[in-house]
């Protein structure tokens, strides 16, 4: 290769490292005063200057503190650093928040969510993406601030403990990692204009990993929140029905039910619950409801087999079951 | 009469690994429940204990010690599992800022070198 192509190569990256600089993104501000205030800074937060290319557990470390945990770097390292990587990967420092018990909740893709976060007193962890080409530079970084006036973020970034940097640099190179954001919340703990979908997914991940109470403080929260939801009081009731308790998971069953006669898990779990007390007749009323509504979609296996065992449950009820 | 009991001490262990997953069969449980909603759309057809298996190779193959790769795995849903499975050596590795400052480094050494500019003049 002679020299000129060398350069060029090499130059290459380096022009499209600027241009992804200077690019003033799309037109996302911070939103004006309409009832927020002008500046916040969250300085309580902790800061972990980075170490090698930890930048992993530092921002997760710095979120975790935030959320009331007694960690540092160190400690999180091996639970989500990749050493032949050099970096950590996201669904890693998701799993690692869980392990402790914190319910690390995905925001909405915009820059909005993030400044409702730091309205809400809660730090946002984000991935950037400060490269190009064959160095994409992912980078982790805790979102601690911003101010309207000047137009900035203010963030807690590998060595530095205060990095300002303008909402539209900032966004160009959030955007350029997907725009992916998380915050970490105690169990019950609401984020800034919490989504019910997103906050339920968030506390069945930690129950799908065995933290059943933590998920149920998250779960009690969300029924309160948004009463008017069925998918919390589902949720509720297959953490009852985990536990054994099947009066309450019948009575969360049937609450859900209430709040959305066509949801068709509930009428499925229900028919568990009634098979698991003896009573077959009206399991196979709540199994002929679940098939009629769950026609050929992605839960009518789930509900077929449900069917089936009330079908070959037999024909006599036990004592005191409920009318079919 | 030793042998006899090792097997029959499997056996039972065996037994009782499958049993929590029949138990929970027929329940259809809250993130599948939430996903049929919409948002979460698993696309991947990827089985999950085939998922579990190549996740904890990689890790290995990472440099993850071997003593901390369970536990690691053990903390991650089905989906993020099937997600990362034959993935894990692309996906986006939040590691370091200093890496990008470092390349900017290193063009204008080259550039120096090949010369093209001429800012080191302080080290001949």
């Amino acid at each position: 290769m002679d020299a000129v192509r060398l350069v060029r190569v090499a130059v290459a990256p380096l022009l499209v490292l600027i241009a992804g600089c200077a690019a003033t993104g799309p037109a996302l501000t911070v939103p004006g005063q309409g009832g927020i205030p002008t500046r916040v800074d969250l300085e309580q937060t902790p800061f972990f200057p980075q170490v090698e290319y930890q930048c992993g557990p530092a921002a997760l470390a710095t979120v975790l503190s935030g959320s009331g945990l007694p960690v540092v770097p160190a400690d999180l390292a091996p639970e989500v650093y990749l050493p032949a990587r050099r970096g950590s990967l996201q669904p890693e420092l998701l799993a690692s928040a869980r392990r402790r018990d914190r319910l690390p909740y995905l925001l909405p893709p915009t820059s909005d969510a993030i400044v409702s976060q730091l309205v809400a007193g809660i730090p946002v962890l984000v991935l950037q993406k400060l490269g190009a080409g064959p160095w994409p530079g992912w980078h982790y970084a805790v979102v601690v601030g911003y101010d309207v006036e000047t137009q900035t973020f203010l963030l807690r970034s590998g060595t530095e403990r205060r990095q300002e940097i303008p909402v539209a640099r900032f966004v160009t190179t959030w955007d350029r990692a997907e725009r992916w954001a998380i915050v970490v919340l105690q169990p019950g703990q609401m984020p800034g204009a919490p989504d019910a979908g997103r906050y339920v997914e968030a506390a069945a991940a930690l129950e799908a990993v065995g933290h059943i109470n933590a998920a149920t403080v998250a779960y009690q929260a969300a029924a309160a929140r948004w009463p008017g939801d069925a998918l919390p009081r589902l949720a509720l009731g297959n953490v009852a029905l985990t536990r054994g308790d099947l009066a309450l998971a019948e009575s969360d069953y049937r609450h859900a039910i209430e709040l959305d006669p066509e949801n068709v898990a509930a009428h499925n779990n229900l028919a568990e619950v009634l098979l698991r007390r003896g009573c077959v007749s009206a399991a196979r009323s709540e199994t002929e409801i679940a098939t009629r509504l769950a026609g050929t979609g992605p839960l009518a296996t789930a509900v077929d087999d449900t069917a089936a065992r009330a079908a070959a449950g037999g024909s006599s009820d036990e004592q005191g079951c409920p009318a079919p | 009469m030793f042998k006899r009991l090792t097997v029959l001490v499997t056996c039972v262990a065996v037994l009782n690994l499958g049993s929590p997953l029949v138990a929970q069969a027929a329940v259809i449980g809250t993130m599948q429940a939430a996903g049929e909603s919409g948002r979460v759309a698993d696309l991947s057809t990827i089985n999950t204990a085939l998922a579990r298996r190549e996740v904890r190779e990689q890790m290995v193959a990472l440099g993850v010690e071997p003593a901390q790769v369970e536990q690691r795995i053990a903390a991650l849903t089905d989906a993020e599992l099937r997600a990362l499975a034959g993935q894990m050596a692309d996906m986006p590795a939040g590691g370091s800022a200093l890496a990008v400052i470092g390349i900017v480094f290193l063009v204008l050494l080259i550039l120096e070198a090949v010369g093209v500019i001429d800012i080191f003049k302080k080290f001949p």
